[in-house]
């Protein structure tokens, strides 16, 4: 599909341009981008895909057609046309803004242009339309793939007139996504460095990442929203947001109704668009390149910029000594708890697996279809409390493969190196920091929740279920193959018994769930169990302190 | 004594040796220059030697201890600084060598003062609480030349320890690896940098394809091979000057053509 597009960009540039430009060597430049924008890797998909002649934009593409289809299918259930101009066009801006900022900003940050192209005999104007297509062709992708269900969805329920509104205001929408996008960019730049922008994008990435593992989840359960939602009312302050102004286009195009506020709107829609657009060309887009081009030019300036951020002593060097026991053991409690917090390879995996523990609860507490509110008020009587207890580990087991990875798994030279006796006291201690760092965090909250539910009787099932976790966490990281910690490529994941393994997992859990839902509301048998766990977990903690090398895997 | 003997050492990857059995001893307190073409088997004897590499035949002791039964109390007196930077780069130098030293079970005091100490010697004190991941190769490489001497080694092996160093540092380094020497320590070292490796070498050892080609000290090769330096020494024992200069010629006439 890139390929049609290309194409037809460029006949449109060569129509709308007559001189200055080297049509052969702008398409060369053109081509080449777009096939790099195939083989980049998408931040999203980073550890699905690793086969090198694999497409992860198309998978990206597809993903989005598919979160439009349901957002399209929302026309024939939604009652509210407003309100689905609204959705529509919100789904368009906004996630054509964060796959500008998350994915496409390496492309428009990049500088290796100016060393690549610039010393070759291109003009400048070719090298500017180059970009230009390249950008465009990006953009219709995406946008292709975001609105084509929803647009088809439109013509055929409201008519081919409104439908061909709808791909102007789509189209505007996107407009002001690339506007917002820039404004970020530029006022980042503004006050910071370039390094900041990385961060800052990372953090969108990380944040983009739990959206789409929440939006998996919930966006297809929309569908059935209509009632909720039934009698819809614009607030004042809703007339400041670009989708409202689409949806009020669309409704006067689509009604013929043009009084003075569908006007205004439609006022808003069109110019507003096209004059921040403007705008941004004219002045937002030079500065931009210049500060760019400052930034690369200098790199001592980079060095000093890079002192300010300092990295104050981490509090797991104050921790370390209260859990672990060995020298070995502290230095990988410390390590790992340090790389967790600021690997983005990490929180890019591990995050989302944390959003996965609330949405399970949500879908597993709240799933039967009767009304919320008495199923809230009802929820004291139940055993439900079980969920709270033994759901974050389910998703934290699963999640010790993440610190056994690492971009530069290369630096696991350094265990090999060093007379390291026992490894497994280097996997004692990054499980050690799973536990202190994550797990205990989010059962805390767990227990918060319940104690406010449920009142004071569930504090021993809280005790009891802290052990039985620490049981399941360890008996799981015994059975699976034992990495140290940041040894593995990124990409690899081992496939054999991963089955048989999650299989286990669920049993685990199933006959322990199971253990302490029949001893629940007993007074003195959770007390009378809670030795054995306890004991259990310190066998168990001890087999992996003393795992030899012939034991670990690599 | 030696303190390195290495005896029929082999080494195989999928049933294709990459070593075909090196016989070495070397004697404490020498600098030794370990130097041949990419793909000879340098950095696989190194990995040998420092435990990395756990699967091989033949036998190699170190100070009397064998690799293969006592690898712990080896590797608390070697150390060992590999040739790409790769090391955990969003850690900041301070906290990266308080995890290797831990690993090397020393104290927290000893290792906090001797990390400052050593990265104030390289001049990067003023970014030790900063990131590494904003570092040059350079920088990089002055941390892991740290990483690697921080628990005072008796034998150190270095695996193209220069590169990316600037020229102070490279001055600097070669300092540091001869007053090493002073303190009766034994260096082996890797390089391609011939010129460096001439001058501070006591003995030079030239491997190809898996064999030693050539040893001893920089007089007895430049005898051995009637050639003026170490560069020429080595293309006439590992393909001849001639060809490289056919290669050459041949490079040229695909441009003109």
């Amino acid at each position: 599909m890139d390929k049609l597009i290309l194409r037809f960009v460029l006949f449109c540039s060569r129509i709308l341009i007559r001189q200055g430009v080297d049509f052969e060597r702008l398409k060369v430049i053109a081509e080449t981008k777009v096939l790099m924008d195939r083989r980049r890797v998408y931040m999203n998909w980073k550890q699905r895909q690793q086969k090198e002649n694999s497409n992860p934009l198309l998978m990206t593409l597809i993903i989005y057609a598919f979160f439009g289809l349901f957002i399209g299918i929302m026309v024939f259930t939604l009652n509210s046309f407003v309100l689905n101009m609204i959705f529509i066009h919100g789904y368009v801006l906004f996630m054509m803004a964060m796959t500008m900022i998350t994915d496409f900003s390496s492309v428009l940050l990049d500088t290796t242009d100016n060393q690549i192209i610039l010393p070759k005999p291109v003009n400048s104007k070719t090298l500017f339309v180059a970009r230009l297509v390249h950008i465009l062709v990006y953009l219709l992708q995406f946008t292709i793939a975001l609105a084509i269900f929803p647009i088809i969805f439109i013509f055929i329920k409201f008519g081919i007139l409104t439908g061909i509104a709808c791909i102007a205001t789509i189209l505007l929408t996107v407009a002001f996504a690339v506007f917002i996008t820039f404004l970020l960019y530029a006022l980042i730049l503004r006050f910071s460095n370039e390094q900041k922008i990385k961060d800052i994008v990372g953090y969108f990435q990380i944040f983009m990442t739990i959206f789409f593992a929440v939006g998996f989840q919930v966006i297809p359960r929309l569908i059935n929203l209509d009632q909720l939602t039934a009698n819809f009312q614009l607030h004042w302050y809703s007339y400041f947001l670009p989708p409202v102004w689409m949806a009020l286009t669309l409704e006067a195009v689509n009604q013929f109704n043009f009084d003075s506020i569908h006007l205004i709107m439609i006022f808003c829609a069109v110019v507003l668009p096209v004059f921040t657009f403007w705008l941004m060309i004219k002045y937002l887009a030079p500065s931009f390149a210049g500060k760019l081009a400052s930034m690369n030019s200098d790199s001592g300036d980079r060095k000093t910029v890079s002192d300010t951020t300092l990295q104050s002593a981490s509090i797991s060097e104050k921790l370390s000594p209260v859990f672990c026991s060995s020298k070995t053991e502290r230095g990988s409690f410390e390590t790992v708890w340090k790389i967790t917090g600021r690997d983005k390879g990490f929180k890019m995996q591990f995050y989302p697996s944390l959003a996965y523990i609330f949405i399970f609860i949500f879908i597993f507490v709240f799933k039967s279809g009767k009304d919320a509110m008495t199923l809230w008020n009802n929820l004291s009587t139940t055993k439900m409390f079980l969920f709270f207890i033994y759901m974050p580990m389910f998703s934290i087991a699963g999640s010790v493969a993440f610190i056994t990875t690492n971009e530069n798994f290369q630096a696991s030279w350094i265990y090999q190196s060093t007379p390291v006796a026992k490894p497994g006291q280097l996997i004692s201690g990054g499980l050690k920091t799973i536990v202190v760092k994550f797990f205990i965090l989010i059962y805390l909250i767990m227990f918060a929740f319940a104690l406010y539910v449920w009142g004071i009787s569930i504090v021993d099932d809280f005790i009891l279920g802290f052990f039985n976790n620490m049981l399941l966490f360890l008996l799981m990281t015994n059975l699976s193959d034992h990495y140290l910690p940041f040894s593995r490529q990124l990409n690899t994941k081992q496939q054999t018994g991963k089955f048989v393994q999650t299989l286990l997992q669920m049993l685990l859990i199933g006959a322990l769930v199971g253990l302490h839902y029949l001893v629940t509301g007993n007074n003195w048998l959770p007390l009378v169990i809670l030795p054995f766990s306890a004991a259990g977990c310190y066998l168990l903690l001890k087999r992996i302190q003393n795992l030899d090398w012939l034991k670990i895997s690599f | 004594m030696s303190i390195i003997q290495i005896t029929d050492l082999k080494k195989q990857y999928n049933s294709n040796y990459v070593l075909k059995g090196i016989n070495l001893s070397i004697d404490a307190g020498q600098i030794v220059g370990y130097i041949g073409p990419n793909g000879a088997g340098k950095s696989t004897t190194i990995k040998i030697l420092t435990g990395i590499i756990g699967d091989f035949e033949g036998d190699a002791t170190l100070m009397e201890l064998d690799v293969r039964k006592n690898p712990i109390e080896i590797k608390q007196k070697i150390g060992y600084i590999p040739e790409q930077a790769a090391l955990y780069d969003v850690l900041t130098p301070l906290e990266y060598l308080r995890f290797v030293g831990k690993l090397y079970q020393m104290e927290d005091a000893v290792i906090e003062k001797k990390s400052m100490d050593l990265l104030h010697l390289f001049e990067l004190s003023d970014k030790a609480k900063s990131r590494m991941n904003g570092y040059s190769k350079g920088m990089k490489q002055k941390v892991l030349l740290i990483s690697g001497l921080i628990h005072n080694p008796e034998i150190i092996f270095l695996d193209e320890p220069l590169s990316g160093l600037d020229a102070n540092a490279v001055i600097l380094v070669k300092e540091i690896l001869a007053q090493l020497k002073q303190n009766g320590k034994t260096i082996f070292y890797s390089s391609h940098i011939m010129d460096v490796v001439e001058k501070i070498s006591d003995r030079i050892i030239i491997i190809d394809k898996g064999e030693v080609i050539a040893d001893g000290s920089f007089e007895t090769l430049k005898d051995n091979a009637h050639a003026g330096s170490l560069e020429k020494i080595f293309t006439s024992l590992t393909g001849g000057s001639e060809l490289h200069q056919n290669t050459a010629g041949q490079f040229i006439d695909i441009l003109k053509s």
